[in-house]
């Protein structure tokens, strides 16, 4: 019977609703993490299915979807057209964008875990702009003087070197904020502002010294985007993301105790300089890797984090995925926009992450001026 | 047994602690007092492992400090900072169950007893759902105490002894949670472990440590009951304080009025 098997389910969910509110009144939130997790697997395909499907020009997913199963009789030009409209164009860019936005996300809850404090964000605290720094400076003075690099690592020159960038700020970074073990937020956030400052400088001198061609380059790659998304750019970036985002559901639980603080965090058993250190190669290399292959897309890693943290609250085991799967699925929902809402051209996605994300932040501020920790 | 010998250690350059030796024994508060500064606090955190010692050695049962890897330790002592400050919305459940994860078992079902019995054990019951950051300094230690009894639910586990190391446990309660938490110390004495306390309140401290530890610019000035070490002489040799040591008639519990003191 169809219809009581509606009805049976209806009440199910009903009842599932009634324990999580239940459950959530006696502070457990782990049935709700779960059930969000699970609405979000669900968002984040329905996404990415949606992304392929729409676009400037017009094409066919299920004329490629029968082609891949090889059971295609459409007019064979379509296909084609089809077929690298949505296999070479659109896929790639989901992907890229899937894949940025969980690094962007889950690189936040890192760095937010690891200094104790919501407001820490690679974007915000020069991460970023050291990470940028490395790529351009491999962007401009080039095959002439990183020709090893280039030879060593073939297209994955490009992430080492934002890697590379990220890595040395974030630990530049840390041993700035922290003393005996205590990290201080406001001499974090100072001193994030002072490196970005610098690194920034150092990226001005070789914009200066760039020709025409590396400055339009430097240029729309700093703007930050999703449109040079390609199958080799994925091949250079997926690896090193897919490793540092496998690296963080080890650190749940270690970040998770750092909450406490350091010292706490140790009294129960983490080996805390092992696993910081883990968490800022990672931090570094997710964030490396996004840089170089789309540029600066800034508040992803500070909005995702701080919504589901409201919701699900911030025990990493659950923030971790949820992070991963919000982020990815914002950032093609951002690059939908980009690319939709001045059709045909394209507006770089970090100016629509930017434009939702700032404001966010700065009710962020309004809303919670006394638990920031400052 | 937690065992210190001839323990000193340097902070900043300077040496704070100078040979202290000292003994902890299970079935035994075991409380150090002292005026600001003295280094009580940092005795504890060399005895917790957190800070290294320059020179003499500490061990605990039988096993010395340095050999043991952060979760082995985690397994044989909880520690009770002095305030633990979150920067993240965590619920009190949530903040208690942290200190399940080091804990012993990964049983859900005996693991929720433990974080229920932990909470009960601390008077706060009714507040798992509440969110930590919205509790008052005193309700905020005394959720951090049920954290460290999750990690340490059991006084004895595999016939070994196990420590709880306070520092300043009852610092920001009120007096019927003083007496709670000190009563809730010394029950884990009696069910046959350790408790090391930093202890501000020599009236309490009296009241309920089996040995008594003065310290004073790095030094253990005296120890043992503490009838024995509070006396006249010790609280102006130690405090700088002149006043009159007087004890209930009955239980023989020395207690100090600040009425009596000449400054």
């Amino acid at each position: 019977m169809p219809r009581s098997e509606a009805l049976d389910r209806g009440m199910r969910l009903t009842a599932l609703a009634a324990d999580i509110r239940a459950e959530w009144r006696s502070g457990n939130r782990a049935r709700l993490a779960r059930v969000i997790i699970a609405l979000l697997v669900v968002f984040a395909a329905a996404t990415f299915v949606g992304s392929i499907m729409t676009g400037a020009a017009d094409a066919s997913l299920s004329n490629v979807v029968r082609w891949l199963l090889g059971t295609n009789d459409a007019d064979q030009v379509l296909t084609v057209r089809d077929r690298i409209i949505i296999l070479d164009i659109r896929l790639p860019r989901a992907v890229l964008g899937m894949l940025v936005g969980a690094s962007l996300a889950v690189s936040g809850v890192v760095m937010q875990g690891l200094f104790r404090n919501p407001l820490a964000d690679p974007g915000l605290v020069g991460v970023s702009s050291g990470a940028s720094l490395g790529a351009v400076l491999l962007i401009v003075l080039g095959s002439a003087v990183f020709g090893p690099l280039f030879a060593l690592f073939g297209f994955y020159a490009l992430p080492v070197a934002a890697f590379i960038g990220g890595l040395v700020t974030t630990l530049l970074l840390y041993r700035i904020a922290t003393r005996g073990g205590q990290t201080s937020v406001a001499t974090l956030l100072l001193a994030g502002i002072a490196l970005g400052a610098l690194t920034g400088a150092f990226t001005g001198v070789l914009i200066f010294m760039a020709d025409d061609k590396q400055l339009r380059d430097v240029t729309f790659w700093g703007l930050g985007s999703l449109a040079g998304a390609n199958w080799t750019k994925i091949a250079a970036a997926a690896p090193i993301i897919l490793l540092s985002l496998a690296v963080t559901p080890f650190l749940s639980r270690g970040l998770n105790a750092i909450t406490l603080g350091e010292a706490a965090a140790f009294h129960m058993g983490i080996p805390v300089q092992r696993m910081k250190n883990i968490a800022i190669v990672s931090v570094a290399a997710a964030t490396g890797a996004s840089v170089a292959v789309s540029g600066g897309i800034g508040f992803v890693g500070i909005v995702v984090p701080h919504l589901l943290r409201l919701v699900i609250g911030p025990d990493h085991r659950y923030l971790l995925p949820a992070s991963a799967l919000l982020g990815g699925t914002l950032l093609i929902l951002a690059d939908m926009i980009a690319r939709t809402i001045a059709s045909p051209a394209e507006l770089p996605i970090g100016i629509v992450t930017a434009f939702i994300g700032a404001p966010f932040f700065l009710w962020i501020l309004l809303r919670g001026r006394t638990n920031m920790g400052l | 047994m937690i065992k210190v010998s001839n323990l000193s250690v340097r902070l900043g350059g300077r040496q704070v602690i100078h040979g202290v030796s000292l003994e902890a024994v299970p079935g035994a508060l075991t409380a150090i007092v002292g005026p600001n500064g003295c280094g009580k606090t940092t005795t504890l955190k060399a005895i917790s492992g957190e800070l290294p010692p320059e020179g003499g050695s500490i061990s605990i049962n039988g096993r010395n400090l340095m050999g043991l890897k952060p979760w082995e330790l985690a397994l044989k002592r909880g520690v009770l900072p002095q305030s633990t400050v979150i920067s993240f919305p965590f619920t009190v459940r949530e903040v208690v169950r942290l200190g399940l994860a080091s804990g012993a078992t990964s049983d859900a079902k005996a693991n929720d007893r433990i974080a229920a019995d932990a909470l009960e054990a601390v008077d706060l019951g009714g507040f798992a759902g509440r969110f930590y950051q919205e509790l008052s300094g005193g309700e905020q230690q005394r959720v951090q105490l049920a954290r460290v009894l999750c990690q340490i639910s059991d006084p004895v586990a595999d016939g070994e002894p196990r420590y709880l190391l306070l520092d300043e446990p009852v610092s920001s309660l009120d007096i019927r949670h003083q007496l709670t938490i000190m009563q809730l110390a010394r029950r884990f004495c009696e069910r046959g472990g350790g408790v090391i306390a930093v202890m501000h309140d020599l009236n309490l401290t009296a009241m309920f440590a089996d040995r008594m530890i003065m310290m004073k610019a790095g030094k253990i000035r005296a120890s043992g009951a503490p009838r024995d070490v509070l006396t006249d002489e010790t609280m102006e040799a130690v405090f700088g304080c002149r006043m009159q040591v007087s004890a209930m008639p009955a239980a023989g519990v020395p207690f100090v009025l600040p009425q009596t003191a000449t400054l």
